[in-house]
């Protein structure tokens, strides 16, 4: 008080001067204080309340005033809350009250007084009408606060840069400096939140206002920018959640400092004045330094260094001559072995530390810390009661109705039972156990979940979370589970675990990250993704000789390496994704599976049977040999596609009964005349293809490809046929051009699960539909079919933009390209009319897959599909095989006629023939000449926005609709009929002429 | 400014308390020499003990409150009635129930603070 005693007189003078001030002003505003009201009033009379309004009227004496009587709705609001309005509009008598209430502020204490008077009157009231008056009183304050929410009239806050960790002091010093300073100062609040630094608010009408507060402090930085807080946002500066972190006995925290930084500790004591808590915790002492220290041998002090926690040891430390004490603490009266004035109970080193250096929330120890937590001496196994003190860190809602639970402590010890209901203290458990109530309350802390061998859980927390797996044993309630994903054993807690069904692969994605992604870590290393979870990567790093898995956080990898690049084996046989290769040399020797990445010449391959990394191997791909086994062979057939893109001639396949497939591309390929023999030979597929060679003497040729040999392609110029290097062409329409543009597509493959060989016949059925549709959309050439970027390619802008550059290299396309490498099978049905459906496979075209439903959408061209929607009125429709593959066309629909060594012309179809060929009116109107064309000489015209459409396939076939746009790869329709709101492919919409 | 100031914290770590009923804050020493300016009714200068009951060092943010009648963030608190002083935004235990009992006794309004 001393100190104060200055300050106060100093304060009374500044106060007697602003009282002066007030003075002054207070006739002013007892005098306009009404009218200014009244005007306030008549402005807000129809808003609502009046109150609120009135507050936010021009005079800051109003504002003063209508404060008060905001203040007053606080108290009497409760029983006058109908009154509202009168008593705004009445305030002249209320006016004696007020400034009764004004002038004892010359006597502050009065007016503290006087405040409690007025809550005493309240309170009265309040008594009147409602008993609870607590209840009264914390119900008006939720209402009341929302009439206080800041309006424009009020003060602003103003963000102020200050030097960090004075942020109080800050706060404080400007209040003293208003102190001394008196009324000089407009500034009305400064507030410091713990949780903010480096800044501080400060309330104030005007920025000048702030500044010339600041002007001189030591730690603000008055030159740095004010910031203005918004109004919206001010009430959030305010309202800190009043941070009630429980410290409690027994609970589980972690030191934040010091070298025990991390460590686990549980808390022994809590001293909530003090805000100290005494934790016991694993000594990390260096015995032997800690002698030298006491013997006053001054060392070397490595810093850096922590000691390893280990449990003290008495006699060892008496055999350093170290001096134990044995000491009884004062306040607890236990005992205690007293080193270095270090308290040490059971090994354990107590310590007494401030609430802030530990951390209390969310800590959820791991097995392994609790198991070096308890205590050596002890039996090796971890009983219940030491771990029962791992339910302090229990959440809410820990057990579910339902769950399977273990009594651990009491005179029901192991009794088994499952929740029926979960109160607020209790559980109510179902015993099986006869002569037992049921249900019987148990307290939820004595209860732990139960879970059989067998079982299939899901983990929930801890560093585990997300993963599933099966109970393989139980250790009371220490569970030993066998991941999905690792097919490695997790020690885990029953506590952390449910009961699922689910089996996943754990957690398979993170952030941007996925398992078995290809990452280039920070140290420009790379690697796979072997596993994730909450804590970790785990990444087995592209090092071939020797496996070398790291853990890494997701911050410390760069980016995923999408591009995808092809390697040659030892024997020069290009490897790509999917393809299966045998390790021959090195550390992973005669390990073989399928290649899933392949960067810098590494290979990155899945041995299902190798129980290691997750399964994955890393070689050189030099130390690789392609293997061509029957096993693969279905992959082969996925495989061709990409490999087909890159025009890399396939390793020798031995044929395979699936073998056809490739035949038929190859043959359907071949521009109308591909009418081949099923079973061709692989590289058929090539054939009869548009090429432009790329390289060598023919570059820029271009030509029909008539023959594939194993390392060259036979390629029909316009006069001749040359011989090229297989790597010299490319697709003479297509856009992409460079060979690393079809790497990406081909390394798409992998993530497709349509590829993999138990769905091979459905690649070449689905594409069927989509190639000539889309085709028939971009590129004049019909057969272009192969180009694998032409289905799915649904972003508009991009297939309006021709331009090859875009193509390969838009990571836009990369999801759909995934689709593609399929696209060669494109027409094949059409050309192959001696063909079967069963044959080619349709049954499975219903085969659940991913792509089902786009081959659905395709279906009016591919045979295969037709089988699933045999109600399908497409009057059009021949039963003739070859033809109904063209069947989506129309009457009435605009289309894009290309013929050979024209020009393309829009025109709208008049009539289809039935051999599959349209009668087509020139003109976006049909107001043109008619022509003939074939069905490869026309492509469908794209919708814009609002176009009328047809919808050529799927289940809406021959509805009309109004194309409203498109939301990623599917465009969004509206159905004449039914208004209702659809999804097409965009494929499946034809642009209807305007009529 | 309305009425006398209260007290200034004559520090800013961990000497500081706050009082429960009125959110003032200020050393211990300080509501020992002079109480609490809001809540004069709790004596804390004539019994010392009753200053840990009834005030708290567990407290979030500081506001300074230069004008509580005219501070709309001191209304929003609900501090702006209380003398202009340094104030905490947030205590997180409730009076103890004789206090609050003093409290009734007293006329005094007390909230509860919201459990969050």
């Amino acid at each position: 008080m001393s100190q104060y005693s200055d300050d106060d007189d100093d304060y009374s003078d500044d106060g007697s001067e602003m009282e002066e001030e007030e003075e002054e002003e207070e006739p002013e505003w007892n005098d306009k204080g009404g009218s200014g009201k009244k005007r306030g009033r008549s402005k807000s009379d129809s808003g609502g309340r009046g109150g609120r309004k009135k507050k936010s009227s021009e005079s800051k004496y109003i504002v003063w005033e209508a404060e008060v009587s905001d203040a007053e709705d606080d108290d009497e609001d409760v029983d006058e809350e109908d009154d509202f309005f009168v008593n705004g509009e009445t305030d002249l008598p209320a006016e004696d009250d007020q400034r009764q209430y004004y002038q004892p502020r010359f006597n502050p204490l009065q007016e503290v007084e006087e405040d409690f008077d007025n809550l005493e009157k309240i309170k009265e009231r309040l008594s009147r009408y409602a008993k609870d008056d607590d209840y009264e009183l914390e119900e008006l304050n939720e209402v009341d606060q929302q009439a206080l929410l800041p309006s424009v009239r009020d003060p602003k806050l103003w963000m102020v840069k200050c030097v960090i960790g004075r942020e109080r002091e800050v706060a404080v010093c400007l209040m003293q400096k208003i102190i001394d300073r008196g009324s000089e100062f407009k500034i009305r609040s400064v507030i410091a939140l713990d949780h903010l630094q480096n800044y501080i608010y400060i309330e104030a009408d005007m920025e000048a206002h702030v500044k010339e507060a600041i002007k001189g402090m030591r730690n603000i930085y008055a030159n740095n920018k004010i910031l203005l807080v918004p109004i919206k946002e001010m009430t959030d500066v305010l309202s800190v959640g009043s941070k009630a972190i429980d410290l409690s006995r027994d609970m589980w925290v972690r030191m934040k400092l010091g070298i025990y930084k991390g460590d686990l500790a549980q808390v022994v004591d809590v001293d909530n004045v003090r805000r100290r808590v005494t934790v016991k915790l694993i000594p990390r002492i260096d015995l032997q330094v800690l002698a030298n220290k006491l013997e006053g041998r001054e060392t070397v002090k490595k810093k850096a260094f922590a000691p390893p926690p280990r449990f003290m040891n008495v006699d060892e430390a008496r055999e350093l001559h170290i001096r134990v004490e044995h000491r009884r603490d004062q306040t607890t009266g236990d005992y205690f072995e007293s080193i270095d004035n270090m308290l040490f109970k059971n090994g354990f080193l107590y310590k007494k530390v401030s609430t802030k250096s530990i951390a209390a929330q969310n800590i959820t120890p791991t097995f392994d810390e609790l198991e070096r937590f308890k205590r050596p001496s002890e039996n090796g196994e971890i009983d219940f009661d030491d771990l029962s003190t791992l339910f302090a860190n229990r959440k809410k809602g820990h057990f579910m109705k339902g769950d399977a639970v273990i009594v651990i402590r009491g005179d029901l010890k192991n009794m088994k039972g499952w929740i029926e209901k979960v109160n607020e203290e209790n559980v109510l458990i179902r015993s099986n156990m006869k002569g037992l109530p049921n249900p019987l309350a148990v307290y939820e802390r004595d209860l732990c979940k139960y879970f059989e061998p067998g079982n299939f859980v899901k983990v929930v927390s801890g560093s585990h979370e997300g993963a599933t797996g099966m109970v393989v044993k139980v250790d009371q309630h220490v569970l030993i589970v066998l991941s999905d994903t690792t097919k490695e054993h997790i020690r885990i807690f029953a506590d952390h675990v449910v009961k699922s069904t689910e089996v996943t692969n754990g957690v398979t994605k993170i952030g941007d990250y996925e398992l078995h992604d290809l990452v280039l870590l920070s140290d420009l290393s790379f690697g796979v993704i072997i596993k994730l979870d909450s804590e970790a990567i785990q990444i087995l790093k592209g090092v071939p000789d020797k496996p070398k898995v790291s853990f890494v956080k997701a911050r410390e990898i760069k980016y995923k390496i999408e591009k995808r690049t092809n390697a040659q084996d030892r024997y020069k046989n290009v490897i790509t994704v999917k393809d299966v290769v045998r390790v021959i040399e090195g550390y992973s020797k005669g390990k073989q599976g399928p290649v899933l990445q392949i960067h810098k010449g590494v290979l990155f391959m899945h041995d299902r049977h190798n129980l290691e990394h997750a399964g994955f191997i890393c070689a050189k791909c030099s130390s690789c040999v392609l293997v061509g086994g029957s096993n693969s062979g279905a992959n082969r057939i996925v495989d061709s596609f990409s490999r087909f893109g890159n025009f890399k001639t396939p390793a020798p396949v031995p044929p395979s009964p699936r073998r056809f497939q490739r035949g038929d591309m190859g043959s359907n390929i071949g521009s109308g005349a591909g009418r081949r023999q099923w079973g061709g030979r692989g590289n058929d597929l090539l054939v009869g293809t548009y090429v432009k060679i790329r390289l060598g003497p023919f570059k820029g040729y271009m030509g029909r490809l008539v023959e594939v040999k194993e390392k060259s392609v036979r390629v029909e110029l316009e006069a001749k046929i040359v011989t090229v290097d297989r790597n010299a062409i490319s697709d003479m329409t297509d856009n992409v051009t460079t060979p690393s543009q079809y790497n990406n597509m081909g390394s798409q493959t992998p993530m497709h699960p349509s590829r993999t060989p138990l769905h091979p016949c459905m690649t070449p059925m689905r594409d069927s539909g989509a190639t000539p549709i889309h085709d028939g959309m971009r590129t004049p050439m019909r057969n272009r079919a192969w180009n694998p970027y032409t289905p799915m390619t649904p972003s508009r802008d991009n297939w309006e933009n021709g331009n090859p550059g875009s193509w390969g290299t838009s990571s836009q396309y990369q999801p759909e390209s995934s689709y593609d490498p399929a696209t060669p099978g494109s027409g094949w049905a059409n050309s192959t009319p001696g063909r079967s459906y069963s044959d080619v496979g349709t049954p499975i075209a219903n085969a659940p897959s991913p792509m089902t439903p786009s081959s659905v959408s395709y279906l009016p061209t591919t045979p295969g599909g037709q089988p699933m929607t045999p109600g399908a009125d497409l009057d059009l429709m021949s039963p003739d095989i070859d033809e109904e593959g063209e069947t989506w066309l129309t009457p009435g629909i605009l289309v894009n006629v290309h013929k050979t060594g024209e020009d393309s012309k829009e025109g709208v179809i008049r009539d289809v023939l039935s051999d599959g060929s349209c009668v087509v009116a020139v003109g976006d109107r049909g107001e043109g000449d008619t022509v003939m064309a074939t069905q490869r000489e026309v492509r469908l015209v794209f919708p814009r926005k609002n176009d009328h459409v047809k919808i050529v396939g799927g289940k809406y076939r021959g509805s009309r609709a109004t194309f409203i746009g498109l939301d990623g790869s599917d465009g969004l329709v509206r159905l004449d009929d039914s208004l209702e709101i659809k999804i097409m492919k965009p494929a499946m919409l034809a642009k209807l002429a305007h009529e | 400014m309305g009425s006398a100031p209260a007290q200034i914290p004559t520090s800013f770590g961990h000497e500081l308390r706050a009082c429960l009923r009125c959110r003032l804050v200020k050393t211990y020493d300080q509501f020992r020499d002079a109480g609490c300016e809001n809540c004069p009714f709790f004596k804390m200068e004539e019994d010392h003990e009753r200053i840990v009951e009834v005030t708290t060092p567990n407290f979030n943010g500081i506001i300074s409150v230069m004008d509580p009648s005219r501070s709309w963030a001191a209304r929003w608190l609900r501090i702006g009635k209380f003398a202009p002083g340094c104030y905490t935004l947030a205590v997180a235990e409730p009076l103890p129930e004789e206090m609050q009992l003093l409290c009734q006794e007293e006329r005094v309004q007390y909230v509860l603070p919201k459990r969050m």
